[in-house]
């Protein structure tokens, strides 16, 4: 796969430049030593691959234009062949870094040539412009995306008219205009995490003969600015109308035509191009000044006790960090040295400072008294200048690039507005377990920081002063301040614990239309917001009695939570990465309840058909007590008076999102206790069928008794698929996120289109109380682990297996048991090998080809014929999506070849698998791939034989064994590929176990440590052909239960 | 409308209401409107309004111009003042930078109010005085008899709407351009605060200066910077909204400082008005592009 980057080609003078398009691409290459001349990138695709690869992503523009450039690129030193590392007289060789390599301990930069398609900046606009500005994309470098940003920017400023045409050196020009305070502050932020690799090109047009040399690194904001000007200059150049309207004379018409089409060039004087670059420049200093690392900016403190006017101190402040500055004083003392202010250089800082305060003076002209002596350092102002410029000059003056600095009660904000201060408690009889009980509360006003009465504002606003001085501090009264607060007081409303929950969840929420600036909870209250918005931990609950087993602490913690929203009858997700037991925290909450006397009614499990087996199985190891029933199959109940017979005495019931829908007109004449539904993701499309019952299910109607609690499974980051939450909060809690309209409206479309960070925030916040999501990686959990986590993937059969199977036994017993002594023997070690592909799947027994057996669809797709192979999908599904490595290790090639053409033809990426036949070069480009490529595949197949010793596929965090090799042994060799003593990844390890079948007797007998296991181990799977045809009966029998 | 000498004479967009006549403009008109022939000062200002003013260029201290006149042949004026000498000007350097508002104020581009107080240190003056003070020649017959002939008068007319567009050229024409005069001041502003700072001690500060130069960018310890980008959109410019009413860049730079051509008097205001339609077209095209990025991946 090939990953595209985008790098500015500045032109070898003057402005403008062009966008040099270039992709690397991983392949095996031998370290290169650079001569006279920069080497050619080993990695980068030729101009026709790119071409190529342009248009089939939809994106190739007819303006793209082959080009070269030389980067200079991190690079990794390697020892070219034959020479001894660490011999000093060798050259250097090496080749250079890609995205996403990890980087090694010592990096040199380098030049290196790549080749490209380069656009003019119109061109370059347009073509940002269709890119994404969000999310990942897998071909797309991040370095895109900052481009795609700037781009962004730059439609902004159009959009806005913040641009001015412009004359100089002889070219008309269009300049954005950034004196704006957030336009400051986005180059700031667009320089400091500019990515090198956009600005690293040595000069356009140099020839590559001279150019062993290298771009240093650079945040510059000249930089940056220099390709906004680019940009948005080609964009307003590309649809300008240059035809001057009638009456507009010679010289206007000239720089009007310059500003088309065209270099810009003038098509006048000299005389008349200096008196039009004269003019423009005059014309554009009174808006803007230079793009300079620091700017002027004036400090307003509040009058000492007993004054009356106002200090104004002058200071100079860094750009990129408003909160270093110096005041004047130090700047006049600095002569003609520069100024350091952190680590920003500041060149001439006096001549900056100076200009600004000319420009200063022209917006706000009382600091013309400050400003007689040589060496100005401030002035003192009148209340009612004061007030002017808190007023309103501040905001002329930001707008003119000069920086204002208020005293924080007046900095405007929320915070200077009027608002509430809010205490209050749980009542003392309170449990703090429902939403609408009323607290205990009592309230203030708030401006400024400042708490005061009514009283008090009615007789400030006596005081027909705007600012004014209450508790030693100053703060601006708005004329509707009072009529406000009398609203408020005389509304007399109450707060509820709803409300509560609501007002600390994010900022900025009013109560009664007053924003709320303090909220201080008493300790029983604090305790309840604390757990309900994740700040911290849940209190743990241990393991209740009747649980048969170990909960780890940070399990201990998810019970706990999953406690704790039941009791406010709010719905929970529990969002744990894989492995770490979501199925076990579940089961302990359900034996919670059945310990607590609470469980009175069924609950309703909905899970993936796959999953099912998984657990009955679990139920059964974990919670014996409870009595757990299959709503599955042909013989389930069809009706409601046989279902509620069935159900009698059960606690669980376990159902598949299929049946959910085909019965659920069934299901819900039960007044179940609570829905569970499992792999959560399921119900993401809100519009389809199992979703829309599973959220029926999950708000009874008029019917039921009493509520019904709801809880969701899941492995996937759930908080981050804003398209995913609204089903999900819908079926948990459907008042959090309002209906799906105004979701789309206020939450989707700015996230997902526009990547806005702001709506996330707040949708997160929402969303947070009800999601808890730990990591395996999580620093409280990984204590909890061990490095290597087994865990056994219990799966069904299909129909089609399930005949299979049964006929496959049947068949082979009765020629067994007629055998020879001497044939028997192989004859059970074919019939076993034969029952462990049906477990695979069919296609491996009826000996398939692998093209045609995956290329089906629907209800006879190669996955819906095999129930390990839906299972195999879903996790794998998981890794994919956290963009995890796994190794898939089986026993027969076959199936490896069929999985292989399954799997890449469900993922559309490259599958790799060793067997065998793999040739030593071949397993070697393989491995290394896997392991180096920073986009290499995600997914490793190798047969356990040739794959199982010797390699070392230390990427991989999931090993997954497909079929069993009964020998304990064996499979730890194979897994250790993956894991190794000190690793960072921990490692999962997915065992298969189909129940019922021969699969899981055999393990159970390992598990069980029996005599005959001790044998297994010693043997491999010798011992099998010397079983009785009744031990083999017992052994191979479907057994169902 | 007509113009008179005796109504207050204002530029071409001054007369439109764009605009207030920046004081030093004023004060130049003033100057020309004390002269006690205003018969013929309406006539200069018909020349001046007609376009018979065909050519006003700046050479070094003096100014040229080419007058249409009744003759084939246009006249030639030439309008000078006195020079200051460099002695002159270091007074008036040395006066300048006694107050940070003077540079302020020209650094930004503004003639301060009383600059005349700076020139008053070395006895001379910025602004002409009298008339008499402005030196001038024309190549008619009218000045040969030592009169101040209409073609002249014309040129002064068009010099107020020149001083508008750039008051430096007041500097130009007393001997030093606006470059050289900012280049003079800020040497002489750094030499008397070096002399200030020498007796200050160092700031502790200023001698990390040279260790930061050294310091090496940060990409060069962390080369993942060299792609990473991890970054969301700004909040801000999810949705492209217009300006607001009068809130552009062209609203924000107001008039063009830019003397019009008397042939076109619209001229400015009709190129203004076109850019600020077609930017409006522009912005209007601009929200379109972003809306149409879909942000999915292409």
């Amino acid at each position: 796969m090939s990953l595209l980057h985008a790098t500015w080609l500045f032109p070898p003078e003057g402005s403008g430049g062009r966008l040099l398009l270039w992709a690397d691409t991983w392949r095996v290459a031998e370290p290169i030593s650079p001569r006279r001349t920069a080497p050619v990138h080993p990695f980068s695709l030729v101009v026709d691959d790119l071409a190529a690869w342009l248009d089939d992503n939809d994106l190739w523009s007819e303006a793209l234009r082959p080009a070269t450039a030389t980067l200079t690129l991190p690079s990794r030193a390697v020892n070219a062949r034959g020479t001894r590392p660490g011999n000093s007289t060798s050259p250097w060789s090496g080749l250079p870094l890609q995205a996403g390599e990890p980087i090694p301990k010592t990096v040199e930069w380098w030049p290196w040539q790549v080749e490209g398609l380069a656009l003019k900046p119109a061109a370059a606009a347009e073509w940002l412009s269709r890119l994404p500005l969000s999310g990942d994309h897998p071909d797309l470098a991040e370095d895109l995306r900052w481009w795609t940003h700037l781009q962004r920017w730059a439609l902004g400023l159009i959009a806005r008219g913040r641009w001015l045409p412009l004359v100089e050196e002889g070219h008309a020009r269009w300049l954005p205009l950034l004196n704006r305070e957030d336009d400051r502050q986005r180059l700031e932020e667009l320089s400091s995490r500019l990515p090198q690799v956009a600005t690293c090109a040595i000069g356009d047009g140099l020839s590559p003969e001279e150019a062993l040399s290298c771009r240093r690194p650079g945040s510059g904001r000249l930089r940056v600015a220099s390709f906004l000007e680019a940009l948005l200059d080609g964009q307003l150049r590309d649809s300008f109308h240059e035809e001057p309207a009638e009456g507009v004379d010679p010289l206007l018409g000239a720089w009007q035509k310059a500003l088309g089409r065209g270099d810009g060039e003038l098509k006048l004087e000299e005389e008349d191009v200096e008196r039009l670059e004269v003019a423009t420049h005059h014309w554009r200093e009174t808006v803007a000044g230079r793009v300079a690392a620091a700017r002027t900016c004036l400090e307003l403190s509040t009058p000492a006790d007993g004054e009356e006017l106002w200090d104004l101190s002058l200071l100079l402040q860094a750009e990129a960090d408003p909160s270093l500055r110096v005041p004047a004083a130090t700047v006049w003392a600095l002569g003609d040295r520069s100024l350091q202010l952190g680590e920003i250089t500041v060149p001439q800082p006096g001549e900056l400072l100076l200009e600004g305060l000319g420009r200063a003076l022209a917006v706000f002209e009382p600091i013309e008294r400050g400003l007689d002596s040589a060496t100005p350092v401030g002035m003192q102002l009148t209340p009612a200048e004061a007030f002017v410029l808190v007023r309103t000059a501040a905001a002329r003056l930001r707008d003119v690039g000069v920086g204002v600095l208020l005293p924080p009660s007046l900095a405007g904000g929320l915070a200077s507005r009027l608002g509430l201060a809010i205490t209050a408690e749980l009542p003392v009889e309170s449990r703090g377990f429902t939403l609408g009980e009323s607290l205990a509360w009592s309230w203030d006003f708030m401006i400024g920081g400042v708490t005061l009465t009514l009283k008090d504002l009615e007789r400030l606003q006596a005081k027909r002063s705007p600012l004014v001085q209450h508790k030693g501090a100053w703060i601006e009264l708005r004329p509707s301040d009072l009529k406000h607060a009398e609203r408020f007081c005389a509304a007399e409303p109450g707060l509820s614990l709803d409300d509560a929950l609501r007002l600390t969840a994010s900022e900025g929420d009013p109560f009664h239309r007053l924003p709320v600036h303090a909220f201080s909870a008493g300790p029983r209250l604090q305790a309840v917001m604390e757990q309900y918005h994740q700040q911290k931990a849940p209190d743990p609950l241990p393991a209740p009695e009747g649980f048969f087993g170990q909960l780890r602490p940070y399990q201990e913690r998810g019970l706990g939570w999953l406690a704790f929203l039941h009791r406010f009858d709010q719905g929970a997700c529990l969002a744990d990465d894989m492995g770490l037991g979501k199925t076990i925290q579940l089961l302990a909450f359900l034996q919670h309840l059945k310990a607590e006397q609470e469980l009175k009614r069924p609950v309703l499990l909905v899970a993936p058909t796959s999953v099912l087996t998984n657990w009955k199985r679990e139920a059964q190891a974990f919670t014996p007590e409870l009595k757990v029933r299959e709503h599955y199959g042909p013989r389930r109940p069809s009706s409601e008076s046989a279902l509620r017979k069935a159900l009698k005495g059960i606690h669980l019931v376990l159902t598949s999102y299929g049946l959910l829908q085909r019965d659920s007109e069934l299901l819900e004449t039960i007044d179940w206790q609570g829905v569970v539904i499992d792999e959560a993701q399921a119900i993401k499309n809100p519009g389809a069928k199992q979703s829309m019952a599973a959220r029926d299910l999950g708000r009874p109607g008029r019917s039921a008794r009493t509520g019904r609690f709801r809880i969701a499974l899941t492995g996937t980051p759930v908080e981050n698929r804003v398209s995913e939450l609204w089903a999900l909060m819908d079926f948990l809690n459907p008042r959090v996120l309002g209906d799906e309209a105004f979701f789309h409206q206020r939450y989707r479309l700015p996230i997902e289109r526009y990547g806005d960070m702001a709506s996330l925030r707040d949708l997160k916040a929402r969303v947070g109380p009800f999601i808890l999501r730990r990591l395996k990686t999580d620093r409280s959990i990984i204590s909890d682990l061990p490095e290597k986590l087994e865990l056994s993937e219990w799966v069904g059969l299909s129909p089609e297996q399930r005949k299979l199977y049964t006929r496959t036994v049947d068949e082979s017993l009765e020629t067994i048991a007629r055998a020879p002594l001497g044939q028997k023997h192989g004859q059970v070690l074919a019939l076993l090998t034969r029952l462990k592909q049906i477990c695979n799947h069919p296609a491996l027994l009826l000996g398939e080809d692998p093209a045609t057996a995956v290329s089906g669809n629907g209800a006879g797709s190669f996955a819906s014929r095999s129930a390990k192979v839906q299972r195999l999908e879903e996790i794998l599904e998981e890794v994919i999506e956290a963009g995890d490595r796994a190794l898939l290790f089986t026993q027969f090639a076959e199936w490896g070849h069929l999985l292989k053409a399954h799997l890449e033809h469900r993922w559309k990426q490259e599958v790799p698998f060793l067997y065998g036949s793999t040739s030593k070069n071949e397993r070697q480009a393989m491995v290394d791939r896997f392991q180096e490529d920073p986009r290499g595949p995600q997914l490793f197949l190798l047969s356990l034989k040739a794959g199982g010793v010797g390699l070392n596929l230390t990427r991989a965090s999931h090993v997954f064994h497909i079929d069993r090799w009964w020998n304990p042994a064996v499979e730890n060799q194979a897994t250790d590929r993956a894991y190794r003593i000190g690793q960072q990844n921990r490692v999962l390890v997915h065992k298969f176990i189909t129940s019922g079948s021969v699969e899981e007797k055999i393990d159970r007998m390992i598990r069980e440590k029996s005599k005959l296991a001790a044998e297994i181990v010693g043997s491999g799977e010798e011992w099998l052909g010397g079983l009785d045809v009744g031990q083999l009966k017992d052994l191979v029998a479907l057994s169902e239960e | 409308m007509t113009h008179t000498p005796n109504n207050p004479i204002t530029t071409q967009l001054g007369s439109d209401g764009l605009g207030q006549q920046p004081w030093w403009v004023a004060q130049w008109m003033e100057l020309i409107n004390s002269y006690r022939f205003k018969k013929r000062l309406e006539r200069a200002w018909e020349y001046a309004r007609s376009g018979n003013v065909s050519s006003i260029r700046f050479e070094g201290r003096r100014v040229h111009a080419r007058v249409q006149g009744s003759e084939e042949e246009p006249y030639k004026v030439k309008l000078w003042l006195d020079v200051l000498s460099d002695d002159d000007w270091g007074y008036v350097l040395e006066a300048l930078t006694q107050k940070a508002r003077w540079s302020a104020q020209l650094l930004a581009g503004m003639m301060p109010a009383d600059i005349e107080r700076a020139f008053a240190a070395s006895g001379k003056r910025l602004f002409p005085f009298k008339l008499q003070e402005v030196r001038s020649e024309c190549t008619c017959l009218d000045n040969k008899k030592g009169n101040l002939c209409k073609h002249i008068s014309a040129v002064y007319y068009l010099m107020g709407d020149r001083f508008s567009e750039d008051p430096f050229v007041l500097f130009q024409l007393r001997g030093r351009t606006r470059a050289q005069l900012l280049a003079d001041l800020a040497k002489r502003r750094r030499r008397a605060l070096a002399l200030q700072a020498q007796s200050a001690p160092q700031d502790a500060a200023q001698s990390d200066a040279v260790a930061a130069l050294r310091r090496p960018h940060p990409a060069i310890a962390d080369p993942g910077r060299w792609w990473r980008y991890e970054a969301a959109l700004d909040p801000a410019l999810v949705v492209i909204t217009p300006a607001m009413e009068g809130d552009t860049g062209l609203d924000a730079a107001g008039p063009l400082p830019l003397a019009a051509d008397p042939r076109f008097p619209q001229s400015n205001r009709l190129f203004l008005e076109d850019l600020r339609q077609q930017g409006q077209r522009l912005a209007a095209e601009a929200m379109t592009t972003a809306m149409d990025n879909s942000g999915s991946p292409p």
